[in-house]
């Protein structure tokens, strides 16, 4: 037993020496190898960070993934007279994403790929007197932190269209749809989708992923036109993915509508599970929807349209169906946490300044309180009958509903509201109610998703009279809001703090900054 | 002086022994302590909370506290990071650039009248204790100025009076506990101008938390600073930033001090306070022990002197009674002579009488 302990003892100590060495060794010969880029090179953050561990495909990784800077090699390169064809050979359609090869046939192939091509070339022009990436293992397999500004890019509405007026209205340039009978990629017109309802984040059988497909067809596309001296977008990793970089993209202010075939206005259609339409008015008052407004206020049809052009109600169905994923019209339209639902981008516009002043103090309730329902949900118009077709249903329901921020008139709303209730230590304080009503009126006033839910004269007065039904003459404060801490009335502030609170939180969200909450005099005199 | 190892065994035995008499904390044992039903606290909400001071102002009122430097009003003290000192009960401090707050934000400080407070588990005299209101109150009659409580607090709160020679006492917030009694509200939930300060039973102030937590979602961080904290606490925090940036501790856990100090610290009273009895009675008993050694050595000594008289005496009587014995057997030895000579003297008497004698017939 002894003698077996010494032994493994001095294995240890001998492998544990040999180890040491071999590290001093690999050190040493780092250290005589090209040096590292320039600090302020490794320090600027890069759109062009690629991780080469192509090799996880076939088991674990044996050495940290090679950190390649993209750009760096293209530049060397292009001083040289070299182009995108010295690593990437060209595939059917495109030049080939990978390096030196079109697949990936065997770990030792590829591993051979990339230790043959890149030393051998690193060697040649450190031979010819250059600066070349390194020669040795850890020079190129090592964890770099490198940052990074990389971002991702979509076509916004602006880009799609200086794209389409390059391309002379040809949609068939870059859309095209796999027609299962023939087994090949073809276009349909008006069946344009977005390009990532197929190209899915990851390859998937035949189709590609949208990174193979967007670097791919993009920069061939950009390549070729650059070669031609014809205006074209980047063909350098950070020309699309640069952050800094993205915001210089140009932007056309008015971009004239894109057409496929869609709706101006139209009623949302409750779809049943069997694929049957539920006629309008049979359960629920109907939604128009004004289709053209909408893809004025958004950048993208994927904004809403998140996984097809159809209609919502064709994969979420009034039950739910497995193209929706099981969720239903319902929560599809109502979801206040999710971004695609009407719900869920109305209330994201209710952070800016001139609605959170009221909005932000109010509960914010998934599904939201019933009294909002009639905002979308409109009774039957008298002159529509059975046999009207949606769009002519929509349109007359659009029409009864303009979207305009209502208030009462002038003499209605009291010009000031001295607060009287509450005065010990200062005298009452004097409200401009009437200001206040007219300037919250006149922040909205140009807003058509504040019209839309701000239609009837006693909405915006809900902002600070709320819990209770929308009146001309709203209680008072004091009817609810007394003593403070009331055992029976957990929830409800005592009148002082619901006066305070009401102001002072309301300002502070709309930006008001005077006068500061700690200023008491600002709202009250002191009492002599 | 050296110990004896049997001595310090002793010691050794005697505080074994103690430790079995300690009383066990309160919270031992594995049910939840959750506080004195009904107790009262304090809820204080940061996202309410304006930074005026008013609190503060309240505080030294009511519990007639000196008057600060600097008055109430003047906002700048709040550019430094403060502390509750033996002058001050409660602080509100400003933090500004808390990452994801719109503007700067504040802080009250003051005792968090925990559950079971640290505090009351490190003092050794009570002068600590845990009202069943929620307030955790200091009997100034009986603390020694040991000042373990304010090592012991995790929130740094208990003071001292350092400036008075004879009479320091503890200073910390009471939860304006005679005002409770009195039905008052605390000075600081009094004045408190937009209720950033809710008052009310504990158990209701957790559902008024988890009330705006869940209907504001985007406004608070979902959590109830003092729920839990050190075993929970009388006085609860709810904020829009994490409470690190609002110079609040996270690392405390959620078990009460006494929890996890109770083996040790409820030995502390009794080791304290029978200490002196317990070594008075080791010192008693090795003091008894040497003594009886001595009786026993003495009455040994004594026995053996008792034995060797007696014995010597015994041998002196004999030789006594010998030479008594020796003597009478000398004179007896004597008398014989003496009489074998009379005898002798008698019989030779009687042969010259017999001899004559023989003319003289009897008739």
């Amino acid at each position: 037993m002894m003698k077996e302990r010494s032994l493994f003892r001095r294995t240890g100590l001998v492998l544990t020496l040999a180890s040491l060495m071999l590290a001093l060794a690999i050190m040493s010969v780092q250290g005589s190898a090209p040096s590292a880029p320039p600090a302020d090179d490794a320090s600027k953050p890069r759109a062009d960070i690629i991780r080469i561990d192509g090799l996880k495909q076939f088991g674990k990784l044996e050495r940290p993934a090679v950190v390649y800077l993209h750009e760096k090699h293209t530049q060397a390169l292009s001083k040289k007279n070299k182009d995108c064809a010295t690593c990437h050979l060209p595939d059917k359609k495109y030049m080939s994403t990978k390096f030196k090869r079109l697949t990936d046939t065997s770990k030792k192939t590829v591993m051979d790929i990339y230790h043959d091509n890149c030393t051998v070339c690193h060697r040649q022009t450190v031979d010819a007197g250059e600066k070349a990436g390194p020669v040795v293992c850890t020079g190129c397999h090592q964890e770099r932190a490198v940052a990074s500004s990389w971002t991702e890019i979509g076509m916004d509405k602006s880009l799609h269209y200086r794209h389409l007026k390059a391309q002379e209205t040809k949609c068939e340039v870059c859309h095209h749809r796999f027609d299962p009978a023939a087994k090949k990629l073809i276009y349909v017109k008006g069946k344009e989708d977005n390009c990532r309802f197929c190209h899915l984040q990851e390859t998937v059988d035949n189709v590609i992923s949208m990174r193979l497909a967007s670097h791919g067809q993009c920069i061939d596309c950009h390549r070729k036109r650059l070669a031609q001296n014809q205006d074209a977008g980047p063909a350098t990793c950070g020309g699309c993915h640069d952050a800094a970089l993205q915001k210089k993209i140009q932007k056309l202010k008015d971009v004239p509508r894109l057409v496929r075939g869609q709706p101006d206005v139209t009623v949302v259609q409750a779809i049943r599970s069997d694929g049957q339409k539920v006629a309008p008015f049979t359960r629920m008052s109907v939604v128009p929807f004004n289709h053209i407004g909408h893809e004025t206020y958004n950048d993208t049809c994927r904004a809403c349209h998140h996984s097809s052009m159809d209609a919502c109600g064709k994969c979420h169905t009034l039950q739910g169906s497995k193209d929706g994923k099981f969720v239903k019209l319902q929560t599809a339209m109502h979801r206040v946490s999710a971004q695609a639902s009407c719900l869920g981008c109305h209330d994201s516009f209710q952070t800016d300044k001139r609605c959170a002043g009221c909005h932000a103090s109010m509960p914010r309730k998934d599904p939201p309180g019933l009294s909002g329902c009639v905002s979308c949900h409109m009774p039957k118009p008298a002159a529509a009958t059975p046999e009207t077709e949606p769009k002519v249903m929509a349109a007359m329901l659009l029409d009864a509903r303009q979207p305009v921020t209502a208030t009462y008139a002038d003499e209605d709303i009291p010009e000031t509201v001295e607060i009287k209730a509450l005065s010990k230590q200062f005298e009452s304080a004097k409200l401009p109610h009437r200001k206040i009503v007219q300037t919250l009126v006149k922040n909205i006033k140009d807003s058509k998703l504040a019209g839309a839910f701000h239609r009837e004269p006693g909405t915006v007065c809900q902002g600070c009279h709320h819990n209770s039904p929308v009146a001309k003459k709203p209680p008072a404060c004091a009817s609810c809001h007394g003593q403070p801490f009331d055992g029976r009335n957990l929830f409800r502030p005592g009148l002082q703090a619901a006066y305070h609170l009401q102001c002072m939180e309301c300002h502070k969200d709309m930006g008001i900054e005077k006068p500061v909450a700690t200023n008491c005099t600002g709202c009250h005199k002191e009492k002599l | 002086m050296s110990i004896s190892r049997r001595r310090f065994l002793g010691w050794l035995g005697a505080a074994g022994v103690g430790t079995t008499l300690g009383r066990s904390a309160h919270a031992a044992g594995n049910t939840l302590f959750t506080g004195y039903p009904d107790s009262l606290g304090v809820l204080f909400d940061v996202t309410r909370c304006i930074g005026c001071r008013k609190c503060e102002e309240a505080c030294n009122k009511v519990n007639e506290l000196p008057a600060p430097p600097k008055p109430f009003s003047e906002l700048a003290v709040m550019e430094r990071r403060r502390r509750t000192d033996a002058k001050t009960y409660t602080v509100v401090n400003r933090y500004e650039n808390a990452p994801g707050a719109k503007g700067p934000l504040y802080r009250k400080i003051q005792c968090n009248h925990c559950l079971e407070p640290a505090c009351a588990s490190a003092c050794f005299v009570r002068a600590f204790a845990k009202n069943s209101n929620g307030a955790v109150t200091y009997d100034e009659s009986v603390c020694v100025g040991c000042r373990y409580c304010m090592i012991a607090c995790p929130f740094e709160i208990p003071a001292y009076e350092y400036d008075k020679a004879f009479t320091p006492r503890i200073m910390k917030c009471t939860f304006c506990h005679p005002r409770l009694i009195k039905g008052q509200l605390p000075g600081c939930v009094e004045i408190c101008p937009a209720e950033a300060l809710t008052f009310g039973k504990r158990r209701n102030l957790l559902k008024i938390a988890r009330e705006r937590i869940g209907l504001f979602p985007g406004r608070y961080i979902d959590h109830i600073y003092g729920e839990t904290e050190m075993g929970g606490t009388a006085w609860l925090t709810i904020s829009g930033v994490p409470f690190r940036d609002l110079g609040m501790r996270e690392d405390l856990g959620t078990t009460a001090a006494p929890e996890l100090t109770k083996g040790a610290l409820s030995v502390v009273p009794v080791v304290a306070s029978m200490w002196p009895v317990l070594l008075t009675g080791v010192y008693a008993i090795s003091q008894r022990r040497d003594k009886i050694a001595r009786e026993e050595q003495a009455a040994a000594v004594a026995t053996a002197v008792a034995k060797a008289q007696s014995e010597a005496k015994a041998k002196l009587t004999e030789a006594m009674a010998k030479a008594e014995k020796d003597k009478k057997a000398a004179i007896d030895k004597e008398v014989k002579k003496a009489l074998e000579e009379a005898t002798r003297a008698k019989a030779q008497e009687s042969a010259a009488a017999t001899a004559a004698a023989p003319e003289k017939k009897p008739s």
